[in-house]
C-alpha cells in the first residue's frame, strides 16, 4: 500500500552510519560475480520495444554466437507492460508483448540465454505507466519469480520520497533537514554557525543559521563522487551530570531544494529522532521545538543534526524489492542492477542490495527505434556522452570489485549515430577497463560476423579485462591534465590523454592510454614499472614478480602484435583524436 | 483538451483515418498503449510532444535533428528521460515553445505536466503538418 510518509527504518545496516562501518551485503547468499554481459531493449528501441524485436534479437545473438563471449542477458526495458495493473498485477502491454512475459523468457530461456525485467522503485515507471513497484513489492516480485526472471534494473522515477530528478520537488521535506539556528541542552546555548562542526560538502552557512543539511543530487555531471557528500550539523555539549534532559532545536522548516521538514537527531551516535518536525510558516520563520528526552553523559556529549533519508530511504526501497524477490523465490540469484542514476550516492550502499549501481542519468536521451539507430555523443555538458560517464566513472575504482559490485557508466552506445568507430572502439576499451557491465544497446540485425562492430563487441582480448577473475577495476595512474591526484581528481576537462592501469589475474596488468580529445595527441611522459607498482602494486597478485622481471611480453588489444619489451617503461605513439591504445604486459623471469 | 481530441484533431489536420487509429499506431509506434487507456484525460505538454514527434518520425518519414544540446536551454529538458528527445525535436523545430519565468527572459521552461488550451494544441499540430511538408517538398 502506498504510505503517506518514508518508512521506519529499523535496521542499522540500512543506516548512513553503516556505509562505511559495516558494507557487507543485507541478505545472506549474495555471489561473488563478475560484471553482467547482454543485451539490454532501450538504447535500440526505447519504448517502441515489443516482442517480435526482442526474438529477433534473440535468434541474432544465437547466429553470431555473442552467448561465446559472455552476452547471455536479454533484458527488456521500459515500455513493456500494460500502462496500468490489472486487479492490482502486471501485464504485458497487450499490443508489444501479446504472449506475454512468460512466454518471452521461456523464449529466452529456450535458446540458452537469460532473461531480464524492468521496474521502478517510485510509483511510475519513467514511461509514464503507472506500474511502479513501490506499495507491490510482494505481489510483483511473485510474478518476476512466477515469469523467471534472471536479472532486474529497477529505476528510480516517480519516487515520492525525494525531490531531485524526476520527482515531485516538494518532496525536498523528506530529503532535506530544516533550516538550523541553535539547540539548548542541558543549561548550554549553542549557535548552529559558531558552536557546531559541519561535516561534508553540502550544507553551508546562511546568514545566522545552517541550511542545505542533506545530501547532494548527484544524477547530474556537476558533482564528484569522492570525498563525504553528505552534511551534518556536529555539536559538543556538556552536561554537568548524567541523565536526562530537554534538548530543544530552534529551526524553520521549507519544502525546496536545500531546506526540508524531516530531521534525524542522535546524541552519541544513538537515534533519538527520525521525523517530520512541526512545520513552521516560512523557511526563514524560525521556532523552538517541543523537548526532546535525551540522555547525557557528565561532560562532553555529541549530538548531531542531520538527515540521510535521501540515501537511507532509497536503499530502503530497493531493499524491499531484494527482500521480497528472495521471500518468493528463494536463492534465484537473479543479478539486481540499481538504477538511480547516482542521485544518491549508491557507491555508498549499493553493495548492500546490488550486483551494479548506474553512476549517472543515462548515456543518451536519443534513442532509437525500429529503423533509427538513435544518437549519441562522444561530449557533453550533460550526462549524454560516453566521456562524461567515463570521466566519473574513472574515479571510482575503490568502490568496485567481486565483494561489491560494479560502478555502471550505462549501457553501451555502439552502434549508434552521432559516433564513429574510434570513438566505438575507445568506449569499450574504456567499459572494460572501468569492469562496468556490458550491456549491448543496438538493433543486432545490423551486425554481421566480420564486420567492425561484431569485431570490437566480440574483441575477446578486451571482454577478458571486463571478466578477469581478480575483478578491480583499472586506476587512473596518470593524466596529463593537472590535477592533485589523478586517481580522485574528478576532471571533465577532455582536452588530456588519462592513463589506466588495471591488475589482473595471474600476475598481467592491462595499461590503458585514452585520448579524451578530439585531436590528434602525443603522451610525452612513458609510464614507468615503479609508478604502476606505486599505484596499483597493493592489489597485484605478485608485484614483486612484476617489478623483477627481466623483461614484458606486451600485446596490444586491438592489433593483437605482441612484443617483448626490455626496458621498465611503456609508451604509445600519437593518438588520434578520442583514440586509444590497450596494453596487455606480461612479466617475464 | 483530451489525448483522445487531440489524436482527433491531428487526424483531421494530417489527413488520418480517425477509425481504427489506436491499433494502427500502436502498431506503427507512434502512440502508446497508454494514448488509448487513458484517452480521456487531459493531455499534457510532454505527452502532446511525444505525439507530434514520434508522428513525424514514424509517419511523415522526419529523421531527427541529431544534436539537442540547443534545447538545453529549457531547464526542465532532462526532468523526464524518455521524453527530453520529444521535447527538443518539437522545440528545435520551433513546434511547441517554451514558457519564459522570468521577465528578462532568461529563465525558459517547457512545462512538462502542463496543459495548453485546445487553440494553442491546434496551433503546434498546424505549424507540425506545416513543417512535414516543408520538409518534404
Amino acid at each position: 500500500m502506498i504510505s503517506d510518509r518514508p518508512s521506519v527504518i529499523d535496521d542499522n545496516k540500512l543506516r548512513f552510519d553503516s556505509f562505511i562501518s559495516d558494507k557487507k551485503p543485507l541478505f545472506d547468499g549474495r555471489k561473488r560475480r563478475l560484471p553482467a554481459m547482454g543485451w539490454n531493449s532501450w538504447n535500440a528501441f526505447g519504448s517502441g520495444n515489443t516482442e517480435e524485436l526482442t526474438k529477433a534479437m534473440v535468434n541474432k545473438i544465437k547466429e553470431l554466437e555473442l552467448y561465446k563471449y559472455g552476452y547471455e542477458y536479454i533484458v527488456l526495458d521500459d515500455g513493456c507492460y500494460r500502462p496500468e495493473r490489472v486487479d492490482g498485477r502486471l501485464q504485458s502491454d497487450p499490443v508489444k508483448f501479446p504472449s506475454g512475459f512468460k512466454a518471452m523468457a521461456d523464449f529466452v530461456h529456450g535458446n540458452g540465454l537469460k532473461f531480464g525485467m524492468y521496474n521502478d522503485i517510485g510509483t511510475k515507471l519513467c514511461s509514464g505507466a503507472e506500474v511502479g513497484i513501490y506499495g507491490y513489492e510482494k505481489t510483483d516480485c511473485e510474478d518476476y519469480i512466477r515469469w523467471d526472471i534472471d536479472f532486474i534494473k529497477v529505476d528510480n522515477c516517480y519516487y515520492m520520497w525525494d525531490n531531485a530528478t524526476f520527482a515531485a520537488p516538494e518532496n525536498a521535506k523528506y530529503s532535506y533537514a530544516p533550516n538550523i539556528r541553535s539547540i539548548e541542552v542541558a543549561g548550554g546555548f549553542y549557535s548552529a554557525v559558531k558552536d557546531a562542526i559541519i561535516t561534508g560538502t553540502r550544507a553551508e552557512v546562511k546568514d545566522d543559521y545552517v541550511t542545505f543539511i542533506g545530501t547532494f543530487d548527484g544524477t547530474g555531471p556537476e558533482n564528484s563522487p569522492t570525498g563525504l557528500r553528505s552534511s551534518e550539523l556536529i555539536f559538543d555539549v556538556l552536561a554537568p551530570d548524567a541523565g536526562e534532559y530537554d534538548l530543544i532545536v530552534t529551526y524553520a522548516t521549507g519544502a525546496e531544494e536545500g531546506v526540508g521538514q524531516w530531521l534525524q537527531i542522535a546524541v552519541n551516535d544513538e537515534m533519538i529522532f527520525d521525523d517530520l518536525m512541526a512545520e513552521t510558516e516560512s523557511k526563514d520563520d524560525f521556532r523552538s521545538s517541543e523537548p526532546f528526552k535525551v540522555t547525557l553523559e557528565s561532560g562532553v556529549n555529541t549530538i548531531r543534526l542531520m538527515n540521510h533519508r535521501r540515501q537511507e530511504n532509497t536503499l530502503h526501497s530497493y531493499a524491499e524489492i531484494k527482500r521480497e524477490l528472495i521471500n518468493a523465490g528463494g536463492d534465484r540469484d537473479i543479478v539486481f542492477s540499481i538504477c538511480e542514476w547516482g542521485k544518491t550516492q549508491p557507491h555508498d550502499w549499493g553493495n548492500k542490495v546490488g550486483n551494479s549501481w548506474r553512476i549517472l542519468n543515462d548515456i543518451t536521451f536519443q534513442v532509437g527505434s525500429d529503423g533509427d539507430h538513435g544518437t549519441a555523443a562522444w561530449e557533453s555538458d550533460y550526462t549524454t556522452s560516453i566521456t562524461s560517464q567515463y570521466n566519473k566513472a574513472v574515479i571510482m575504482d575503490e568502490y568496485a570489485g567481486l565483494d561489491f559490485g560494479w560502478n555502471d557508466p550505462d549501457m553501451l552506445v555502439i552502434g549508434m549515430d552521432g559516433i564513429d568507430m574510434t570513438m566505438n572502439i575507445s568506449h569499450m576499451a574504456m567499459w572494460c577497463m572501468l569492469n562496468s557491465p556490458l550491456m549491448l544497446g543496438l538493433d543486432l540485425r545490423r551486425v554481421s560476423k566480420g564486420d567492425e562492430i561484431f569485431d570490437l563487441i566480440t574483441n575477446e582480448d578486451l571482454i577478458a579485462l571486463d571478466q578477469d577473475a581478480l575483478g578491480i577495476q583499472a586506476k587512473r595512474i596518470f593524466t596529463t591534465y593537472e590535477c592533485d591526484d589523478p586517481a580522485l581528481s574528478y576532471i571533465r576537462d577532455n582536452d588530456r590523454i588519462d592513463v589506466l592501469a588495471k591488475p589482473l589475474a595471474g600476475g598481467d596488468i592491462a595499461l590503458g592510454f585514452f585520448n579524451l580529445s578530439t585531436s590528434e595527441k602525443t603522451l610525452d611522459k612513458k609510464i614507468d614499472v615503479d609508478l604502476i607498482l606505486q599505484k596499483i602494486g597493493f592489489k597485484m597478485e605478485d608485484a614483486a614478480r612484476f617489478k623483477d622481471a627481466s623483461s614484458y611480453s606486451v600485446k596490444d588489444l586491438f592489433t593483437k602484435e605482441t612484443k617483448s619489451v626490455d626496458e621498465k617503461v611503456f609508451s604509445v605513439p600519437a593518438l588520434p583524436g578520442c583514440g586509444c591504445k590497450v596494453l596487455r604486459i606480461t612479466p617475464v623471469a | 483538451m483530451t489525448t483522445d481530441a487531440f489524436i482527433r484533431e491531428l487526424c483531421s489536420i494530417f489527413g488520418e483515418e480517425y477509425e481504427g487509429v489506436y491499433d494502427r499506431a500502436v502498431k506503427c509506434g507512434w502512440l502508446d498503449t497508454e494514448d488509448l487507456l487513458f484517452k480521456d484525460r487531459t493531455i499534457t505538454r510532454k505527452n502532446a510532444a511525444r505525439i507530434i514527434h514520434m508522428y513525424l518520425l514514424k509517419v511523415s518519414g522526419l529523421s531527427d535533428i541529431s544534436g539537442i544540446s540547443g534545447a538545453e536551454k529549457l531547464r526542465d529538458l532532462y526532468d523526464c528521460r524518455v521524453c527530453t528527445n520529444h521535447v527538443a525535436q518539437v522545440y528545435l523545430r520551433g513546434i511547441m515553445d517554451a514558457k519564459d519565468l522570468s521577465k528578462d527572459g532568461g529563465f525558459l521552461w517547457f512545462d512538462l505536466d502542463g496543459e495548453d488550451d485546445p487553440e494553442t494544441n491546434r496551433m503546434y499540430l498546424k505549424r507540425a503538418a506545416k513543417y512535414a511538408a516543408r520538409s518534404l517538398d
